[in-house]
């Protein structure tokens, strides 16, 4: 329930529209980034070939063509749907990486800096909530590996 | 007002700490009723999280408004993109009684629950619609009459709007009011509402990073802005330490980048130390400058009252 899914309907009207290529900041200002192409072999069965493209990180997630969108569908489900499909191929930028890893082991992207705190007279920053975070996160682990929820195995 | 927990998020406290100095020093200013609690973590950063295990990311910002949930708080975040990542998984889980349900019962298991009742809320529409324009106005002691300035909003304070809903997600206004609220003129300008380009940043895209910040600084020197204002970490990062970064390799554009809760605490009469801006990469220095010029050149008004009153006047 909690994966992706392409509503390829929807992204079949996507494709004979393209109005937001126009407002999408990727399209205008990277040379080769166009998510038509890409919705173009998704719906052939072609998306295999983006796997490993670096195009389909350059998706700002801005959101402006969720907004112009009259399907308020956009490029942006396409593009997200192909980074995942890729991360699970364990194909994503060096920094991705890093990040998830972080966030995996720690809960956050980062530890307060406590010596500028100090030199700024902030206060000594509240407790994370990386126990029961790493718990939840096992959970979530454990319910894939057994094929349900907590819920489902009711 | 309704009591509200601030979510810092990491890139605020990891990185930017005299963020979080000025906007405790405004939101103690007009005392506004916000509590630090336990038990945050990462919203998490969805660009990231959301690529690589969307169940994760669901679950972890489920849990993150579940805490404000069970206290009876709302949640203000000086970050857009907190902001925007707990809000747009709490529209979908409203939305969807099945999917609130299966993530509920994960969260029940370490004594959590999501009921998604609490109003999440960035700083700017925060400012904007609960404390309001005229309470502002009434706590400014010098305002910016005579500076010109150029916002920029910041994909996710706005977008996605069927989440946030909290100002026209093509043509917002609220930070345009608040900023003229405080006297200065906020430039129209092309790149107004352009991707600041940062996420690019974050996936080894760098050169491509530095062009998406080259764009927007080129039109604001052109324009001769006295300064970039924002309130996103992220943005402020792409702008100051990008910016920075150009200027060392020889492109210059000295345009400062303030964060809201700087400028409005100069307005209420801190100084630019005590807001912490002097930790910033470019310098703030020519806009405080500035500043001072103008407002000096302003009140010679009197010089016009004295020629009133000079001999010659009446003949």
């Amino acid at each position: 329930m909690l994966e992706a899914t392409l509503n390829f309907k929807l992204l079949e009207m996507c494709s004979k529209c393209g109005a937001c290529f126009d407002i999408c900041p990727s399209c205008m200002h990277i040379p080769g980034y166009d998510p038509r192409e890409v919705i173009k072999d998704i719906l052939n069965g072609r998306h295999e070939r983006w796997l490993d493209s670096g195009h389909i990180w350059e998706c700002l997630e801005c959101h402006q063509c969720l907004e112009m969108c009259y399907q308020h569908y956009g490029f942006e489900n396409a593009m997200t749907s192909m980074r995942m499909l890729a991360s699970k191929k364990g194909i994503y930028p060096a920094q991705v990486k890093r990040g998830w890893e972080m966030f995996v082991k720690t809960s956050r992207l980062g530890e307060p800096a406590l010596p500028a705190r100090k030199k700024l007279g902030l206060p000594e920053p509240k407790a994370s909530g990386v126990d029961e975070f790493r718990k939840l996160y096992e959970l979530l682990k454990q319910s894939r590996e057994g094929g349900g929820s907590p819920t489902e195995a009711d | 007002m309704k009591e509200f927990a601030v979510f810092w998020g990491c890139t605020i406290q990891t990185r930017f700490p005299f963020i979080e100095k000025s906007t405790r020093t405004v939101l103690d200013a007009f005392k506004l009723p916000y509590r630090d609690i336990d038990g945050f973590t990462c919203c998490p950063e969805k660009s990231l999280v959301n690529n690589v295990d969307r169940g994760a990311f669901v679950v972890t910002a489920a849990r993150n408004v579940s805490l404000v949930d069970e206290l009876g708080y709302d949640l203000v975040s000086p970050c857009t993109g907190c902001v925007s990542n707990l809000a747009t998984v709490r529209s979908e889980l409203n939305a969807n009684p099945g999917e609130k349900a299966h993530v509920n019962s994960f969260l029940k298991e370490i004594g959590r629950e999501f009921t998604g009742e609490a109003g999440l809320r960035h700083l700017v529409p925060f400012f904007h619609d609960a404390v309001g324009i005229s309470r502002i106005k009434q706590k400014i002691k010098k305002d910016f009459s005579g500076m010109r300035v150029a916002i920029h909003y910041g994909c996710h304070m706005i977008r996605p709007s069927h989440a946030l809903k909290n100002d026209d997600p093509l043509n917002p206004k609220k930070f345009d009011n608040l900023i003229r609220a405080l006297g200065a003129e906020s430039l129209e300008f092309n790149t107004k509402l352009m991707c600041c380009g940062q996420g690019l940043d974050r996936i080894d895209r760098h050169e491509n990073a530095l062009h998406f910040a080259r764009i927007k600084l080129k039109e604001l020197k052109s324009m001769g802005a006295d300064a970039l204002i924002l309130c996103c970490p992220s943005c402020f990062l792409q702008f100051d330490n990008n910016q920075f970064l150009m200027e060392k390799e020889g492109e210059k554009f000295g345009v400062p980048v303030i964060y809201f809760t700087e400028l409005l605490g100069l307005a209420l009469g801190y100084s630019p130390e005590e807001l912490g801006m002097t930790s910033h990469r470019v310098d703030c220095g020519p806009f405080v400058k500035k500043w001072e010029a103008v407002t000096t050149a302003l009140s010679r008004g009197v010089d016009m009252e004295e020629g009133l009153r000079a001999p010659v006047v009446i003949g």
